[in-house]
């Protein structure tokens, strides 16, 4: 979808209060303008010593200003409204879109950009918005009403006025053109300077235990520097725009007062107008009101560019395709999990994983190992469809992964991960995660089997303690939490990847035998650097360089002495 | 240095004061044009020359009528464009002063991030750091470029149009005089309640920030557990709450302009009222004077308007100021010692000792180290067992002066770590966290951020130590390999190995490393620890929960629960320590 298209969508729904935006706006233009007009005419009356006029004019411009302020107010409201709620569904649209690309795509994306895009993006939008929407239809209004009751005025200097006004605008075209380019390369290194920060900020224990911050602190100022650089040009540069247009306004100005005071010195009528004082007093303060639009919509320049950035970073991660829920077969019950001669590369240069066959079955307990790079997370990243295999088929209950409902299947399996996932809130809604109906006590019966539920008792808060990924908790109680999550779900299939690599072996002996329970006649996946914890397993599939190299049960690879065999001795010489 | 805000507002007084003082001369051309309007007006309508009228006759001695008007025009367009070059100069001085503010300021916001300890650090919260840097430091330049370009002028051209209609006719510098405080008022009650407001704006924003970043983390339980559509949900309500507080303080602050404009509508009403008398007696020269005076109320009306603006805007700048120098006022309190020392240990002799260390977070009697005492040899292997939460990375974070001791005290080489330069401790140290973290950039600069001597040759036996050459190797470009995005392209178990090859690059007499080979299969795990075995001068320190990985370590210290449990060789704890015992069992035998 194309920018311009991407805005129309948020836009469309908008249009009501477009409408009543441009009808206010209106009312709004036509009582302001209208009072010098009025004023004039109400000096004139001074002159044939008109008292009833004087009083009518007066009274009418006193109305007129009372009223032009209620929809002053209204067209400002309605239009700040509708630049809120447009990022308001950007935002949420973003945020959905997050979470629907699929994990391929997401993995390509850098975390700390999304975080950019939510924020500053939107607020550029909102304030472009608000911007461009308020000066041009108050602008475009303003123009029209002006030249309306200039030429009603004195036609003549209303065409001289029209004529000299455009001036003032490629005064400010030229001046922000140039400055406008100068603002996207502050862009560039805005973008640089915070890029650095938060690369510092997220490992700031290395850098300080490196000795590195001053050497980190010599790249941010260089950075900085170079920002400082273009910052001085770019605001200079955007600050030449008002006193330009002023000067060709003022020059105008002092123009057609000239002319104006000319014929006002002239007795006899010129082109069949006679110049008045009230009128020329009235003209005046049009000439002056007549360039503000023109300046007021060039000066919005810089948040147009900035909003239009914005909308194409936006746009471009909003074009991402959804991730497809392909195939209307439901699994509501794994029987078989099949890998027929798969193969699998995250990179097209690097094969990773070629031509496996492996077959897991309902019930059984399945593990796998090998060496780091062998290929057993990524076996998980496409038994879970996080990602697709390049050649070859996963068949699930003996259904392609093609014909598979993404969400049916995820719903049966529960996954623990070596990096764990905490978010902010509590203990208990952490816990909750994955079953949000579960009662209190269910949860603190998921915990006692993942054998957390004394650290949770020892917290001044207990279960309702706040969390967050950074909120120091261990990565040891991260996971144990993580694995409580499991517990509650209670799920057909449990798949653990190092889910235990970081609680100690006491903790997860006790975690392991109660996984053993609850796992009875299901299918468990696990993935296990210390092989005791496996040893149990009806499968474990040895894995090397993308490949099975050896299956069986304990006992068997024992005998076989094989890989396996070196692996298991390893660990205790 | 730039402690607060206002060192660099100090820093830069010059350009900020001199700034608007050459405003002050483009101000006085303005507040002079109307006047000039009103003497050609008079000249023209016959009255006698007097004053600037007089000076505009001065260019026309032939008393020529429409030659008053050329000259008038003339002296206008002269004092504009000195004006607009007088404009420009101060123009650009706000210009440099706002982004020399900003870039100082966040300079200094980016020093005390990266040299608060970590606990101060964790209080605050990298996402508002983040914010500091890369928005409140923005949103402060733009406060003091609004500062220098308005702040003086608007003020000079409200009370010089004041003071010029109050001579041009007293009746109506009265009425003008009356706008002013109206005007003010009601901005100032506005804006008393939308600034707060937008305190809670800003957390709301935080709010936003931050679930974004956790959805990021979290993409694949999200996934994995479908929830996305919850999470949806709750966005949503977050951003329905941010909208809906954002839209109660545009209803306020849309309030401004309204009642600036009625006031000053009703006032002018008001004028014309008052000087119906004086219009109707006949009076010549009041109608040049109404329109100069008209002239005058614009600006006057265009100031206020503009300085409410601009206060709104400094107002902002402010509370982004606020926000900033708390977090510069923060001092770290793990700080240099003021009289460094350093000492020395030899092969065997002493290097790290603990004595009656206890450690709590929040200096409550909670604590998560208990009376901890054991020593480290130099050249030796040391091991540390716990389980989960016994305090193990505690200690590695006492040793490494992130934490400080809460009670008791810890020395390096026989001196108390407290007295050491902090730079030249850590030199000393080369340590291996859980989280692998490397940086955007290639191996090369990666390791020579550990070590800015390294040589090729230096960095390979590096590799060759922590088991990372054979893949490095692989690489075409080798130790030019780009690392993206802080590694996302290798995986969990290279990413350690270069972490580890990191710190042994700096031939550190220390070497920590905690939990860090948890990733690497235990083959890989048993070659680099043959591996780094033989390094003499090399004290070891191996945090870890497999038995298989300390059990050969000259020492062993067991923790439970923040406290020593356990001390001494394998086999002694064995015998001795059930809790080690415990642990091995479960391990090695199947239980």
């Amino acid at each position: 979808m194309s920018n311009k298209k991407r805005l129309m969508t948020y836009l469309k729904p908008m249009r009501k209060s477009l409408i009543m935006a441009m009808i206010f706006a209106l009312l709004f233009v036509v009582a302001q303008i209208a009072q010098p007009f009025l004023l004039g005419k109400a000096i004139d009356a001074v002159g044939f010593s008109e008292r009833d006029k004087y009083y009518i004019y007066t009274f009418v411009a006193l109305g007129l200003a009372i009223g032009g302020i209620v929809f002053a107010y209204l067209f400002e409201v309605i239009v700040m409204n509708m630049s809120q709620k447009v990022i308001r569904r950007m935002r949420n649209d973003v945020y959905r879109k997050i979470n629907s690309i699929s994990v391929k795509d997401f993995d390509k994306k850098a975390h700390g950009d999304l975080a950019l895009l939510e924020i500053r993006d939107m607020e550029n939008i909102a304030a472009g918005l608000f911007a461009v929407f308020k000066t041009l239809i108050q602008g475009i209004f303003t123009i029209i009403v002006t030249i309306i009751l200039m030429v009603m005025l004195h036609w003549f200097l209303a065409i001289g006025v029209i004529i000299l006004s455009p001036l003032s605008m490629f005064m400010a075209m030229i001046v922000s053109g140039f400055s406008n380019k100068h603002y996207k390369k502050q862009g560039q290194l805005q973008a640089e300077v915070s890029s650095l920060t938060l690369e510092t900020l997220n490992n700031i224990d290395v850098v300080q235990s490196l000795n590195y911050e001053e050497a980190s602190t010599e790249r941010f100022d260089e950075a900085n520097k170079a920002l400082k650089k273009e910052g001085r040009v770019a605001q200079f540069s955007a600050s030449w725009v008002n006193p330009s247009t002023r000067l060709v306004n003022n020059t105008i100005y002092a123009v057609i007062g000239a002319v104006g005071v000319y014929l006002l010195s002239r007795s006899d009528p010129f082109i069949f107008i006679t110049m008045s004082i009230g009128r020329l007093s009235s003209f005046l303060s049009y000439t002056n009101q007549y360039s503000k639009p023109f300046n007021e919509i060039s000066n919005v320049a810089a948040e147009y560019e900035n909003a239009k950035a914005s909308l194409r970073r936006i746009n471009e991660f909003l074009n991402l395709e959804d991730d497809v829920n392909n195939g209307d077969a439901l699994i509501n019950d794994i029987e078989s999990i099949e890998f027929k001669n798969m193969s699998f590369s995250y990179d097209e240069n690097q094969k990773l994983i070629e031509n496996l066959n492996l077959t897991i079955k309902k019930g059984q307990k399945v593990a796998i190992v090998g060496p780091t790079g062998a290929g057993k997370t990524t076996l998980i990243n496409l038994l879970m469809r996080f990602y697709d295999p390049i050649d070859g088929d996963i068949r699930f209950n003996d259904k392609s992964y093609l014909q598979v409902n993404k969400s049916s299947l995820r719903t049966s399996i529960g996954m623990v991960l070596q990096d764990t996932w905490i978010f902010t809130g509590t203990i208990m809604d952490n816990i909750r995660y994955f079953r949000q109906d579960a009662s209190d006590e269910e949860v603190k019966e998921a915990a006692k089997k993942a054998h957390v539920d004394i650290l949770i008792d020892t917290l001044p808060d207990g279960y309702m303690t706040r969390v967050s990924n950074k909120s120091g908790l261990s990565e040891g109680q991260r996971q144990m939490i993580a694995i409580a999550r499991v517990m509650l779900l209670n799920p057909q299939l449990v798949i653990l990847d190092e889910a235990t690599s970081n609680i100690d072996t006491r903790s997860e002996k006790l975690i392991t035998d109660a996984f053993d329970q609850m796992m009875k006649e299901k299918t468990s996946i696990v993935i296990a650097h210390r092989l005791s914890t496996i040893e149990g397993a009806d499968i474990i599939i040895v894995m090397k360089d993308g490949a099975v190299v050896e299956t069986g049960n304990h006992k068997e690879l024992m005998k076989k002495q094989g890989f396996y065999y070196s692996l298991y001795s390893s660990q205790y010489k | 240095m730039i402690k607060r805000v206002r060192d660099s507002y100090k820093h830069n007084f010059v350009i900020i004061a001199f700034g608007p003082f050459l405003k002050i001369i483009e101000a006085a051309f303005d507040l002079l044009i109307p006047l000039i309007m009103k003497a050609v007006i008079d000249l023209n309508c016959g009255k006698e020359p007097s004053g600037l009228s007089a000076f505009v006759r001065f260019f026309n001695p032939k008393e020529i009528r429409s030659l008053d008007i050329v000259v008038g025009m003339v002296i206008i367009l002269i004092m504009g464009i000195v004006g607009y070059v007088i404009t420009m100069i101060s123009q650009y001085l706000a210009a440099r002063a706002s982004v020399n503010v900003g870039t100082e300021v966040r300079g200094a916001l980016y020093r005390k991030a990266v040299t608060l300890s970590k606990i101060e650090r964790d209080k605050i919260g990298n996402a508002r750091l983040l914010t500091l840097i890369n928005s409140d430091t923005y949103q402060l330049q733009h406060g003091v470029l609004l500062f220098v370009r308005l702040v003086v002028r608007a003020p000079f051209i409200l009370i010089g149009s004041l003071i010029i209609s109050f001579i041009l006719n007293w009746k109506i510098g009265l009425a003008f005089t009356a706008i002013v405080p109206m005007i003010l008022l009601v901005n100032f009650l506005i804006l008393r309640k939308t600034s707060k407001k937008y305190v809670e704006i800003q957390s709301d924003l935080d709010d936003l920030s931050n679930s974004t970043s956790e959805t990021g983390d979290g993409a694949r339980i999200i996934r994995a557990s479908n929830q996305e559509k919850q999470e949806n949900d709750k966005f949503e309500k977050r951003t329905s709450s941010y909208e809906e507080k954002s839209i109660k303080v545009n209803r306020l602050n849309a309030l401004i302009n309204p009642l600036t404009f009625a006031i000053t509508s009703i006032v002018l009403i008001v004028i014309i009222l008052l000087l119906q008398n004086n219009l109707f007696s006949g009076d010549v020269a009041i109608a040049s004077t109404i329109i100069a005076e008209m002239a005058y109320l614009s600006q006057i009306f265009f100031v206020v308007v503009q300085l409410s603006q601009v206060t709104v805007e400094i107002v902002k700048a402010g509370v982004s100021g606020k926000r900033i120098d708390h977090v510069l006022a923060i001092e770290t309190k793990i700080v240099n010692s003021d009289n460094p020392k350093t000492g020395s240990a030899k092969y065997g002799e002493e290097l790290i000792k603990f004595n009656n260390v206890s450690f709590s977070f929040n200096e409550d009697n909670n604590y998560f180290l208990n009376d901890l005492n054991f020593e480290i040899r130099k050249g030796e292997t040391f091991g540390i067992i716990g389980g989960t939460g016994s305090g193990k990375s505690t200690i590695i974070n006492l040793i490494e002066r992130f934490y400080e001791a809460t009670s008791g005290s810890i020395s390096y080489k026989g001196i108390p770590l407290k007295e050491y330069d902090l730079n030249s401790l850590r030199k000393d140290i080369g340590l291996v966290g859980q989280k692998s973290s490397l940086f955007n950039g290639s191996i090369k600069e990666n390791f020579l951020m550990s070590n800015k001597t390294a040589t090729d040759e230096e960095m390979i036996s590096a590799l060759k130590l922590a088991e990372a050459y054979e893949f490095v190797s692989q690489y075409e470009d080798g130790l030019d390999h780009q690392i993206k995005e802080g590694g996302t392209n290798l995986s969990g178990g290279q990413k350690q190995r270069l972490c580890i090859a990191r710190a042994l690059i700096r031939k550190p007499e220390l070497l920590i490393l905690d939990d860090s080979t948890s990733a690497l299969d235990l083959l890989t795990d048993k070659k680099i620890r043959n591996n780094i075995k033989d390094i003499k001068d090399m004290t070891k320190v191996i945090v870890s929960q497999r038995v298989s990985t300390i059990q050969n370590a000259d020492f062993i210290l067991v923790l439970e629960g923040g406290k020593v449990v356990g001390q001494g060789k394998h086999n002694d704890l064995l015998d001795n320590c059930p809790i080690y015992r415990e642990i091995y069992e479960t391990q090695v035998k199947k239980g």
